[in-house]
């Protein structure tokens, strides 16, 4: 924790119960909606009769596919625009907003139910009478792809829509045709729902005057929301003002419209009257977009000492029964782009196949492919130590990109930045006390526990969207010389409010507290660029922040020499104040301000920055020691012990909270999360907080934190993101750790979730074939 | 429809409601109360926790007929004024919270556990916590900010 940590300006309002999220906000008049939504996973429409809902009392509205503003709205083309396997192309399928003909998932949305009360809503969709002709569903990844599998649209053959690959097939099959050793592993990254603790929600207002809608949601950036919410309801995006003050949560899940939005937008025009919908959580269980999902398979290949030479994958990923606008693009290119890990090998492959199945559509979730690919390489790694019989720290030293050789460019043709693998490591060992674990394995068997340790070092790609625009913010005066800094992230928890004051004060030398952040403000500046994803609001706007803070110690320098009556070049800036070199006549950049005052909203020195799309690429090296009992085969986390290279770091305790909060997701994946599918049915078998595993105090009581910053020269506060290296890392060095408590009781694999029955079942196996 | 009478933060106050409302909802909607969230409908989040007659109860699993004629207090009656409670400070402090979601109820949850306990250890503190979900956090400062909020109380 930082030495004058006292709270976040955020926290006030959060902590008294007057901060204000989507459900919280309401207005005079508003109507409420309730969707329909399918209870089957695959079926053929035959009809809807809404007339019976229609005609119950309250009800303002029914809508379904049918009606002309719903049919209009159209699926946004695909974001992936680059080739896949031979040249093939992206083949996204058709999203209609609510079902049309046919529903594909489990929670779909098939009519929405506008009325005066959610009370009447909800009665009036039970009225609603959908009759349905069942088709075969299809879960399995594998089953999905394999001929004679149900097939989704007819517009995408094979259920697949995209068919990704990178790196050279041709070298790489050359190298393992010919290597001393291969390893080889595969193993199940299984469906996550993302849970922000908020359930979605969305209030629209439309003014028939001013052709504008009002509208507030759950967001993690107001350009990305009007940007999506425009593709789909071809409304101009100018034309929505996005309101946000609080958001519960984002995770990845938040990036874009989801579908509903859109019908509630279309019903706030049709009405007349503002409309709300609040999701209950059964409902985001079913239709949140959710993340992971992989079957994965993948190799390394090493010379005969312990050298690698190339790494091969094979992996299939789970899309749902839509494309959702980030799915297909998380789960191809972020795994592919660090996909030697930290290790300097000369050849690289892999073939990402995308597959539809009647669920869920799949999104980035904290992570978003980073803790896919440090998963299966971290794992891999350790299994060739054990077969080579190297030790695993010389084997990841003898392979470790150096800390000479950046900028790194791989053979895949990504730079890495900036990195000290090795140093991380030595870091780590010696605070995790790695050399004398043997003595503790002991004693924990003493007591007929399993003890293991896991170890994983990881890199990841940061900085996440790309665009041609700038990511932009700007600094207003206001005429008594307080500051407003305008910015378009999206914050869902990380702070930007406390901290991109601190960023601009330090820039400006002066108090942060005369800084008002006004973040997502519909009547702030129009400003252009991304929100909060992929670890990236620091390197963006946080950059950006400081560039508008330059920008204006660059305008005042005129105006103060103006002032103080001095040629500019007399003067210098420092401690918040413009002075005349070598005397002590000065002007304040507050009182400069004042005196300068503004007219219509305009002051001379209101600035602007802007940062331009850019990649960091964290680090860390975590280690972890674990403790089974193998009566109950429950898990216990002794220690967790996280180095990271995050670049350089601004507020040191909310890195710390990224760090714990992305640790423990990963731990909640490791250790039981897990969205599970009938097979048969396409029923979600872990549709609530009572089926699905959420992780609770006390799963990790004791996270060592250490930094070891290689700032990046990628962006001018050489930071690099911090949002998703806790979970990047926690899966492999987690999995590792659980793998070497069982491998002495002969279980040689176990895939997440190790929940308690899945370790015991293992054991038991393990004694029986024994 | 049925005439429910509590008093909440001290206030007492007099409604008609249906008499499906779920004593969140009317926290919310009637009371304008919305610092009591509501992130779950199977009772397992603890968003909506509030103090009934000066215990922890999740507002959800109660009807509002059920608290009729009880004392209630919520997150926006916890501090004196200005002053806010130790657990508040705490939380502050102690960075406990992110997107402050489940705050809220996670404050109202601490503060009974502390008045039933006021000197837990970890395996009290987890096991208090039990009936709240945090997804921001994993909890490593929420539980700090327990033992701070305890200690700040003696």
């Amino acid at each position: 924790m930082s030495e004058h940590f006292t709270g976040r300006r955020e926290d006030r309002r959060l902590i008294t119960g007057t901060g204000r999220y989507t459900a919280d906000w309401n207005e005079p008049g508003q109507l409420y909606a309730v969707f329909l939504r399918s209870d089957r996973a695959h079926a053929k429409i035959l009809s809807i009769d809404t007339q019976a809902a229609q005609a119950m009392p309250g009800v303002r509205a029914v809508m379904t596919s049918a009606d002309a503003d719903i049919a209009a709205m159209k699926n946004p083309p695909s974001n992936v625009t680059w080739e896949g396997r031979g040249g093939t192309k992206m083949n996204q399928p058709d999203r209609p907003v609510m079902a049309r003909g046919k529903v594909l998932h489990v929670g779909e949305p098939v009519a929405m139910v506008v009325a005066d009360s959610v009370a009447a809503a909800q009665d009036a969709t039970e009225a609603i009478v959908v009759d349905y002709e069942d088709l075969k569903a299809v879960i399995d990844l594998a089953d999905a792809l394999a001929p004679g599998a149900p097939q989704l649209h007819d517009t995408v053959p094979g259920n697949l829509p995209f068919d990704y690959e990178w790196g050279d097939e041709a070298k790489v099959t050359e190298i393992f045709s010919k290597a001393a050793h291969v390893v080889s592993l595969s193993h199940e990254d299984q469906r996550l729902v993302g849970n922000p603790m908020e359930p979605k929600a969305f209030l629209a207002v439309y003014d028939a005057t001013k052709d504008v809608y009002d509208v507030w949601s759950s967001t993690q950036g107001m350009t990305m929301m009007k940007g999506s919410l425009a593709a789909t309801t071809g409304v101009p995006p100018q034309k929505f003002r996005v309101h946000t003050q609080d958001v519960g949560g984002g995770f990845g899940i938040r990036s874009n419209a989801y579908p509903e939005y859109c019908v509630v937008v279309a019903a706030a025009k049709r009405t007349g009257k503002p409309v709300k919908w609040v999701a209950t959580r059964t409902e985001c269980f079913v239709s949140d977009w959710h993340g992971r999902d992989f079957s994965m398979k993948g190799e390394l290949a090493f010379d005969a000492g312990g050298k690698i030479l190339a790494a091969r994958y094979d992996w299939i990923a789970a899309m749902g029964a839509y494309c959702s606008p980030t799915g297909p693009n998380v789960h191809t290119l972020t795994p592919a782009t660090t996909s030697v890990g930290t290790y300097a090998m000369p050849a690289v492959y892999g073939r990402i196949r995308c597959a539809l199945t009647n669920t869920t559509s799949i999104t980035a979730y904290r992570g978003a492919g980073r803790p896919d690919i440090a998963y299966m390489l971290e794992r891999l790694v350790d299994e060739a130590a054990l077969k080579l019989k190297i030790d695993p720290i010389e084997l990841r030293k003898k392979n470790f990109i150096s800390k000479e050789a950046f900028p790194y460019t791989t053979p895949n043709k990504v730079t890495y930045d900036s990195g000290d693998y090795a140093g991380m490591l030595d870091d780590v060992i010696k605070v995790s006390d790695w050399n004398s674990f043997e003595a503790r394995r002991a004693e924990s068997k003493a007591r007929g526990k399993l003890r293991g340790r896991g170890l994983a070092v990881f890199v990841e790609p940061s900085g996440g969207g790309r665009g041609p625009d700038a990511n932009q913010a700007m600094i207003k005066f206001g005429s008594s010389g307080n500051i407003d800094l305008f910015s378009i992230s999206g914050p869902s928890g990380q702070g930007h409010e406390t901290v991109f004051p601190e960023i601009v004060g330090r820039e400006l030398g002066i108090d942060p507290s005369l800084i008002t952040a006004r973040i997502g403000d519909p009547d702030g500046p129009p400003l252009t660029g991304l929100g909060t994803i992929g670890s990236r609001s620091m390197i963006h706007h946080g950059s950006a922040s400081m560039i508008a803070a330059r920008e204006v110690i660059k305008k005042g320098m005129d105006l103060a020499a103006k002032d103080l009556e001095v040629a500019t070049q007399d003067l210098e800036y420092a401690g918040g104040s413009y002075r005349v070199k070598g005397t002590d006549r000065s002007i304040s950049l507050v009182n400069l301000a004042k005196k300068l005052g503004g007219t219509a909203g305009v002051h001379p020195l209101d600035a602007s920055g802007g940062m331009a799309h850019t990649s960091a690429f964290p680090s860390g090296a975590h280690v972890a020691e674990v403790e089974i009992d193998p009566a109950t085969g429950v898990t216990e986390v002794l220690k967790y012990y996280a180095v990271d290279d995050c670049g350089n770091i601004v507020n040191h305790t909310l890195l710390e909270g990224q760090m714990h909060g992305g640790i423990m997701q990963g731990a909640g994946q490791v250790f039981g999360e897990h969205g599970m599918y009938d097979r048969e049915t396409g029923q979600l078998l872990t549709g609530s907080f009572m089926d699905y595993y959420m992780p609770k105090a006390g799963l990790i009581r004791d996270i060592y934190l250490g930094d070891h910053p290689s700032p990046s020269p990628t962006n001018p506060m050489g930071v690099k993101g911090a949002g998703e290296a806790g979970t990047t890392g926690a899966l492999p060095t987690l999995m590792n750790a659980i793998h070497d408590a069982l491998r002495p009781a002969g279980v040689p694999h176990l895939d997440m979730p190790a929940t308690p029955s899945r370790v015991w079942e293992a054991l038991r196996a393990a004694r029986k074939a024994a | 429809m049925s005439k429910i009478e509590m008093t909440v933060n001290g206030k007492k106050v007099s409604h008609d409601v249906e008499d499906r409302t779920l004593l969140a909802n009317f926290l919310r909607d009637q009371l304008g109360l919305t610092g009591t969230h509501i992130g779950c409908d199977t009772s397992q989040c603890g968003c909506c926790t509030v103090h009934v007659n000066g215990a922890a109860v999740k507002s959800c699993t109660m009807l509002v007929g059920q608290a009729n004629g009880a004392d209630v207090k919520t997150i926006e009656g916890l501090a004196t004024g200005d002053k806010l409670h130790p657990v508040q400070q705490a939380f502050t402090e102690c960075h406990a919270l992110q997107c402050g979601f489940c705050t809220p109820g996670m404050i109202m949850a601490v503060a009974g556990l502390l008045k039933d306990n006021p000197n837990p250890n970890d395996d009290e503190i987890e096991h208090g916590l039990e009936g709240n979900l945090c997804r921001c956090t994993g909890y490593i400062n929420i539980v700090k900010a327990v033992k701070h909020a305890a200690a700040a109380m003696k």
